[in-house]
């Protein structure tokens, strides 16, 4: 794990320019300490924002938005300073609250209508544009339906399509999947990576659970107590860490550990787990199961190597 | 089928094009919300009321107009086109006026408290400060259409049905601005007072209530205390009251049955205007975003 000091840059790397620059960020709330030092440089086109709750993430979220002004230090969102140029900012933004804040007396076209027409979308281009969202986020059916009827996943999707009707360059989700049934939540998840995938919008999402996070995002933020705490980028190739394995073994490790050996592969014992290297991930796996198959011992455990991204994160969070 | 006919995909696409500026968004903000207080896109149950309102606040107009249109030019008709001069409008419509304020204004901002809608707001091209205007903009576009369009359709009718229409004119020239001056302070009253009152609670019905009771309570107070106490001014406690007075106050030839000037009207109203704007100031300036 890349532990960033607290008040030293921690850049998450990606192809451009940082999407959101913060630099040495505080925010107070009477006695509490909301957001403390925080300083980092956001490129990846899909950012993952994770702490526990009270962590700080919806403020620093809401600092982006300039809707907060920090105490000290400055965010640059998109080039522009987010406190000075807040209008701009948000107009170039799309945000997707935490909370459910949709008018449950309108329907979700004329709600997505709206809100393109307050972003600066022309009239006859809001009109085109939320069809064209609806659609994406799966509610072209229900469109002309009172908010209020929908499910909880219907309206976190109108959330969505309101928050990017107006094409944003950056999106902004506070958690996405809060309250969604786990069918609710599997679809949000695609819908989330479609935007940084195929859309074309860059997205930070906030969230609790790692899994969330790890699913759409290519890098990730940590957040602990209002500080910055660990930047990472999440490798979906699978990177060195990724390719040894350790395993427990029952029955016999010795008749394992010469199977394995006869298939190329580096056994070493390390207490009650034997560490198995190969040349790649899959031979690794494959090797694995041929010499735990011929040596007829059996597999209780199997783990990478190095220590997974959610051992990193999980210590991170703390 | 045309041979014309295409199978286009609903795709996602980018938009580059030119983007509006803020006055577009207040604009948006109150033109969306002004026609859903009215009841647009919405179920006709809540379109009755605005719209019965709006046909009683033109009721006057029609009546003289149609008596005029029927008996033509006579000194009947003209005798009852003095017995409703553009003066005394606002006050013959003065329950229906309140009675629309009461229905538009807490429907302009309570649901959005309910539903915690402002965060959603706040977080597009929207400040604090453009809210408020917005829907200071979106009451006041309704109330207008019981304040000032139907004594503006009494005014056109007059000229159309004088004998001498350019004559009319010349000799009634103050009267328009007097008019459009008088309907945008009764509408800026009402309105403003109204989403003071309403922006104090998340709640419909409480909204209503207060709004009557600030209207009405103080005025019973303040008659009966002036009845009392032989002491006149006390009737100025009649908030509902006070903008048509001052606005009466702005035609020539203005009486006052209860002695009270019409400066002293207009400072109440004034004030009461002040202390509205101050409420919404505290309610929505006040608060971090």
């Amino acid at each position: 794990m890349r532990q960033s000091p607290v008040g030293a840059p921690a850049t998450v790397p990606g192809d451009g320019s940082p999407l959101v620059e913060i630099e040495g960020v505080t925010k107070r709330y009477g006695g509490v300490v909301a957001l403390d030092g925080v300083t980092a440089a956001l490129t990846d086109h899909a950012v993952g924002l994770l702490g526990a709750n009270g962590a700080g993430k919806s403020t620093l979220m809401r600092a982006i938005l300039g809707l907060v002004k920090p105490d000290t230090g400055r965010i640059r969102v998109l080039g522009m300073d987010a406190a000075a140029q807040s209008w701009d900012v948000r107009r170039r933004l799309g945000y997707m609250p935490e909370h459910n804040a949709l008018p449950m007396g309108m329907t979700a076209r004329d709600l997505v209508v709206h809100m393109g027409d307050l972003r600066g979308l022309p009239r006859r281009i809001a009109v085109l544009r939320a069809s064209e969202v609806l659609f994406q986020v799966g509610l072209e059916e229900e469109r002309s339906r009172l908010i209020r009827t929908f499910s909880v996943g219907m309206r976190q999707r109108t959330n969505l399509a309101q928050a990017i009707v107006h094409s944003p360059s950056l999106v902004i989700l506070d958690e996405p999947t809060n309250g969604l049934d786990p069918a609710g939540r599997e679809e949000m998840l695609t819908l989330v990576r479609r935007l940084s995938t195929d859309l074309g919008i860059a997205v930070l999402m906030s969230s609790h659970v790692l899994e969330d996070v790890a699913r759409t995002c290519d890098a990730v933020v940590v957040l602990r107590d209002g500080r910055l705490v660990a930047t990472r980028r999440l490798d979906r190739e699978g990177g060195e860490g990724r390719r040894d394995v350790r395993v427990r073994i029952t029955g016999e490790a010795s008749a394992f550990v010469r199977e394995a050996t006869a298939l190329g592969l580096g056994v070493e014992e390390a207490g009650d787990w034997l560490l198995v290297s190969g040349p790649d991930a899959e031979a690794v796996l494959r090797g694995v199961r041929d010499a735990a198959c011929t040596a007829a011992v059996g597999l209780s455990e199997l783990r990478p190597a190095g220590p997974t991204l959610e051992d990193d994160l999980v210590g991170a969070i703390g | 089928m045309s041979s014309d006919a295409r199978v286009v995909d609903v795709a996602f696409s980018r938009y580059d094009g030119p983007r509006s500026g803020r006055g577009a968004a207040i604009w948006s903000l109150a033109r969306w919300s002004s026609l859903r207080a009215l009841g647009a896109r919405r179920g006709w149950k809540v379109k009755v009321i605005p719209i019965a309102l709006t046909l009683f606040a033109f009721a006057p107009a029609v009546v003289v107009l149609g008596l005029r249109a029927l008996f033509g030019s006579s000194s009947f008709t003209e005798e009852i086109a003095k017995g409703l001069p553009y003066s005394d409008y606002s006050s013959t419509v003065a329950v229906v006026i309140l009675a629309f304020s009461v229905v538009i204004t807490p429907e302009l901002v309570c649901p959005d408290r309910r539903d915690r809608t402002l965060s959603l707001y706040f977080s597009t091209a929207i400040s604090r400060g453009d809210y408020v205007l917005g829907k200071e903009l979106a009451a006041l576009m309704p109330l207008l259409l019981v304040t000032l369009v139907p004594v503006l359709a009494l005014y056109v009718g007059n000229v159309l049905f004088a004998v001498h229409p350019v004559g009319y004119v010349q000799d009634h020239a103050w009267d328009v601005p007097r008019i459009v001056v008088s309907g945008l302070i009764v509408a800026f009253y009402y309105g403003t007072v109204g989403l003071a009152i309403s922006s104090l609670t998340a709640r419909r019905p409480f909204a209503v209530g207060g709004y009557l009771a600030f209207l009405v309570v103080p005025a019973v107070i303040g008659s009966v205390l002036g009845n009392a106490l032989d002491a006149p001014h006390l009737r100025l406690l009649a908030f509902a009251a006070a903008p048509i007075h001052a606005a009466e106050g702005l035609y020539p030839g203005y009486s006052d049955p209860q002695n009270i000037g019409p400066w002293l009207w207009g400072l109440t109203t004034c004030a009461i205007a002040l202390l509205a704007v101050a409420v919404l100031a505290v309610r929505y300036l006040g608060e971090e975003e």
